[in-house]
């Protein structure tokens, strides 16, 4: 430890008022006194530990004079130029010694010391006027004028012998001094202004509403703004629940689920009539003019492809995961979506078109509601697909997701029927 | 020789004389080592056997009991321990990192700062010193000695905390602590073997962790947080950002300067987050995009997939749209941080979290147990370095003295991307969304005659008061040194100062702090350079 503060330590350079007269040119013939430096803004007093130098010492620039110790910390006094110790005035222990004192007297180079005066004590007891600025100031009518707290405001100068509290006083913040001046508002009256600033302070609004130009409630309703403000909003805590709660309730939900495993979740089947023959002619044209032989799945699988875009959300629809982030992340002002893409996939006999099959169930819908995008396939309606008349494209889906699910057969059936051409440009 | 004689000897001496106080004050033996303080009283606790233990251990560990334990050495746990070292407490701080500072120190914004400050040195010089008249040869990047650069700012500063607590008498154990009972730690040593602390106080610091994103694992390599962001070991060819948060904006500025191509995907229709005004978001974000980067807004990540060459985002308009597949080398999870409490065993002693993971506290950061305190990113409020500087010392002052105050309504956001956005207060759309009355006055740094010698002229200052106090209600900035000039904003806020009142304060000329000055005067009357 001692080595740390030793490579912390920096020299504290003398500097005290008195240590003026080293210079290297001449001998002067006259001593200086030495006074007890103030190394701290708020160093009072100190005392002095030990004395490095003795009487008749030479010291040069940098040496260290003497330590002062200080309630916080002991300091080294470095000398600031070169120079002759002629007395010591207090020696070694002196405690309490004011900022300020005389504590020693040098000279320098060269002096001879002993045929020097020594002068006399040039820092006379300062105290009074160094600790003037801390005392309480007077109070003063004229100095009332300043006073911006309400709660001093109860002072009458035939109350001077009782000790009162010191007024609260700070400058005007500039608008507010502005404001007085200009509207003549008499250094008495600022007193009844009733200040909603922090700490009491008075604020331009209070002036303002003082003076009538706004709502007198105004400046009180923006300061409960602030003070709600500035605290954290504790109100709405809602607690998360013990690990065991949730193991609790999931394992309930589970075995619900087991109870209920028998019983098949409310399901629609949705089917509609969709001709091919559209489809069938922009196959052949493709044929003839590129020689490229599109099969009818891949037909069948980009329109389910657009057929799945902005679908409406079904009845029971739960936010997923990424919105449920969002909501941890207070991003939860965004606008609530009102459509989502769909996952389905018709069927209609034996051809199934393989269709978005890459899209495993990844972590979003596991996390998600099982429920939620689930479509399950029903059984052909018609064993295979006829190419001549209309072919039932149906989908099982639960019951929430009824009206998405007729979306998509409406707008599968549009594609296929009255936009196949895009289909190949697609 | 003779003249030099004629002149009065106090003269001469002034000439080199240093004013006022000495230089330095040099502490020998401050009485403020809290190891020193209450040492005997405590000792007997030394040699007592541990209960909790004794049945495992057939040795008793000693267990010393502190004054106060804080778990995690980040930023409000370190200042906490500082702080309470100051104060005369005895004091232990554990960090499991096994560095100092958290992640603000180690992986957040220490780091990100120095990434940004030089990228930036590195783009000016490649692409705006021309035109300025200084015409520069091959220009390199050294992206070793870049990141060299950055460990050297983050090793000086973690050293530094490590001083710190050393000088205040603090306690620095390395390890993992968990909750034994209500005043035990257990401690996980990093070196290996146990120990436990007890405390009077406990202090919860443990921060925050990176939100994952779900379906996408991060490894730090090519799925990377904002951990691996400040650590790539080359520059991507393309980088996608999901998350355009102050985060995600940084770095995606860092790596865009340095070359990358970088596409931000963010799925609110603004930029730089909730808090951030709507209207500077959009001024950011349209300068941004001059510099480079491309902005997905409105844009929701469906699915990742790394298990090819390239990382692959399926991404699907948030209000409908086309879905799209983006590619890059390297994706950056930037969607936010949440709190991070594995491990800490706040189970063991019936603590309670909400749903969210923040643990509860009331307003003395007291969790219902109220010995524990709990301050930072683990628990309410912005994950902000400086809230959580604040809260740890309000916290301290609340043990110590029974009473702390910080002031959450007066708590400054910076964004550090070039020019940089800095915002204290309320912004337009929240006053609007509550129904607040507002004035606002907006000053532009190109009518700013620094800005102007500069040659860089981005971004405005936008001033919004309560239109008839003159309050000060929020400010916004929008420009070079945007982070350095919230301060003033902040010092406002906190005094209630009217805008009137910043305006008929002397700003020195020319300076960038005239733009503050004049947005004031745009806000109560009209300013005069524009």
């Amino acid at each position: 430890m001692a080595s740390l503060t030793a490579a912390c330590r920096i020299s504290a350079r003398m500097a005290s008022r008195s240590v003026r007269g080293f210079r290297t040119s001449a001998a002067a013939l006259a001593a200086q006194n030495f006074t007890m430096p103030a190394l701290s803004p708020t160093m009072t007093e100190g005392n002095i530990a030990t004395w490095r130098v003795k009487e008749g010492d030479k010291f040069s620039a940098g040496d260290v004079l003497l330590e002062i110790e200080t309630d916080k910390a002991t300091m080294d006094v470095e000398a600031q130029d070169d120079g002759i110790m002629v007395k010591i005035m207090q020696a070694d222990g002196a405690k309490g010694v004011a900022v300020g004192t005389r504590i020693a007297v040098i000279a320098e180079e060269g002096d001879d010391i002993s045929s020097l005066e020594i002068p006399a004590d040039a820092a006379p007891q300062s105290k009074p006027a160094e600790s003037a600025p801390s005392a309480p100031p007077p109070p003063t009518t004229a100095d009332q004028s300043n006073v911006a707290v309400p709660e001093s405001a109860p002072q009458k100068s035939s109350e001077k012998s009782v000790p009162k509290p010191p007024s609260r006083q700070y400058p005007h913040y500039p608008s507010v001094a502005h404001l007085l001046k200009v509207n003549g508002v008499d250094a008495n009256a600022v007193k009844d202004i009733t200040p909603t600033g922090p700490g009491g302070r008075l604020l331009k609004g209070d002036v303002l509403a003082y003076l009538g130009k706004i709502k007198a409630q105004t400046p009180s309703t923006v300061s409960e703004r602030f003070e709600k403000l500035s605290h954290l909003d504790l109100s709405n805590i809602k607690v998360a629940k013990s690990t065991e709660a949730i193991k609790a309730t999931t394992e309930k939900a589970q075995s619900k689920k087991l109870d209920a495993a028998p019983a098949p979740p409310p399901v629609a089947v949705i089917t509609a009539p969709i001709s091919l023959s559209a489809v069938l002619e922009v196959q052949k044209k493709v044929h003839q003019t590129i020689g490229v032989f599109l099969p009818l799945s891949t037909f069948i699988s980009r329109a389910t492809e657009i057929a799945n875009q902005k679908l409406p959300l079904p009845a029971n629809y739960q936010p997923t995961a990424d919105e449920l982030f969002d909501q941890v992340l207070g991003l939860d002002k965004v606008p609530a979506r009102k459509s989502s893409r769909g996952s389905y996939t018709p069927t209609f006999g034996s051809f199934v078109a393989p269709q978005r099959a890459a899209r495993k169930a990844d972590i979003i819908d596991i996390l998600a509601a099982p429920s939620k995008r689930a479509a399950t396939q029903s059984k052909p309606a018609t064993p295979g697909l006829t190419t001549a008349g209309p072919n039932v494209f149906s989908l099982q889906v639960p019951k929430a997701e009824e009206k998405r699910a007729q979306a998509f057969l409406s707008k599968m059936k549009l594609v296929l029927e009255q936009e196949a051409d895009k289909l190949v440009r697609a | 020789m003779l003249s030099q004689r004629l002149i009065g000897r106090a003269a001469v001496r002034s000439a080199f004389k240093p004013s006022g106080l000495p230089v330095v004050v040099a502490p020998r033996f401050t009485r403020t080592y809290a190891t020193e303080s209450g040492l005997f009283a405590n000792i007997k606790s030394w040699f007592s056997p541990s209960k909790k233990d004794s049945g495992r251990l057939t040795v008793d560990v000693p267990v010393e009991e502190k004054d106060l334990v804080i778990i995690g050495g980040g930023v409000a746990g370190y200042v906490a321990a500082i702080k309470a070292g100051q104060e005369g407490l005895k004091v232990a701080c554990i960090e499991k990192r096994g560095t100092l500072g958290g992640t603000c120190l180690n992986v957040g914004c220490i780091p990100s700062k120095s990434l940004l400050n030089n990228s930036h040195l590195y783009h000016q010089i490649l692409h705006d010193s021309k035109h300025r008249g200084i015409e520069v040869g091959d220009v390199k990047l050294n992206l070793a000695q870049l990141m060299k650069a950055k460990d050297q700012s983050v090793n000086g500063l973690t050293k530094g905390v490590e001083f710190l607590l050393k000088k205040n008498g603090v306690e620095y154990i390395k390890g993992t602590g968990s909750f034994a009972d209500e005043h035990t730690v257990n401690v996980k040593l990093n070196d290996g073997g146990e120990t436990s602390v007890k405390g009077k106080n406990i202090l919860i610091a443990t921060g925050s962790e990176v939100t994952p994103f779900p379906g996408l694992e991060i490894d730090e390599k090519r799925v990377i947080s904002s951990t691996g962001a400040i650590a790539l070991e080359k520059v991507p060819e393309k980088m996608l950002v999901i998350g355009g948060g102050i985060i995600g904006l940084e770095m995606a500025s860092v790596w865009s300067r340095l070359g990358a191509q970088v596409t931000v995907i963010e799925f609110l229709d603004q930029i730089g987050g909730p808090g951030m005004d709507l209207e500077v978001a959009k001024s950011i974000q349209k300068i941004l995009k001059k510099q480079g980067i491309n902005f997905k807004t409105g844009t929701k990540v469906v699915s990742g997939d790394k298990t090819g060459e390239t990382v692959k985002l399926e991404v699907d308009s948030a209000k409908g749209g086309k879905p799209e597949t983006l590619e890059g080398d390297v994706v950056l999870v930037a969607i936010g941080r949440r709190p991070y409490t594995e491990g800490l065993g706040l189970e063991n002693i019936g603590l309670e979290k909400d749903e969210r993971g923040r643990v509860i506290i009331d307003s003395e950061y007291r969790t219902k147990i109220p010995h524990i305190r709990c301050v930072g990113d683990v628990t309410f409020g912005p994950m902000l370095a400086h809230k959580a500087e604040e809260e740890a010392v309000a916290a301290i002052e609340y043990i110590k003295k029974g009473y702390g105050h910080v002031n959450y309504g007066c708590i400054p956001s910076v964004m550090y991307t070039f020019p940089e956005v800095a915002w204290v207060g309320q912004s337009e759309q929240e006053l609007k969304k509550a129904g607040i009355p507002y004035r606002v006055g907006t000053f532009p740094f190109s009518a700013n005659s620094r800005a102007k010698t500069n040659l860089d002229t981005d971004g405005m200052v936008k001033m919004i008061a309560d239109p008839e106090t003159d309050r000060l209600l929020g400010v916004h900035i929008i420009g070079p040194n945007a982070g350095e000039m919230i301060a003033e904003g902040t010092l406002a806020l906190e005094y209630g100062a009217s805008s009137e009142d910043i305006a008929r304060t002397c700003h020195a000329h020319p300076t960038l702090a005239e733009a503050f000055k004049e947005a004031a005067m745009a806000t109560y009357s009209k300013a005069i350079h524009f």
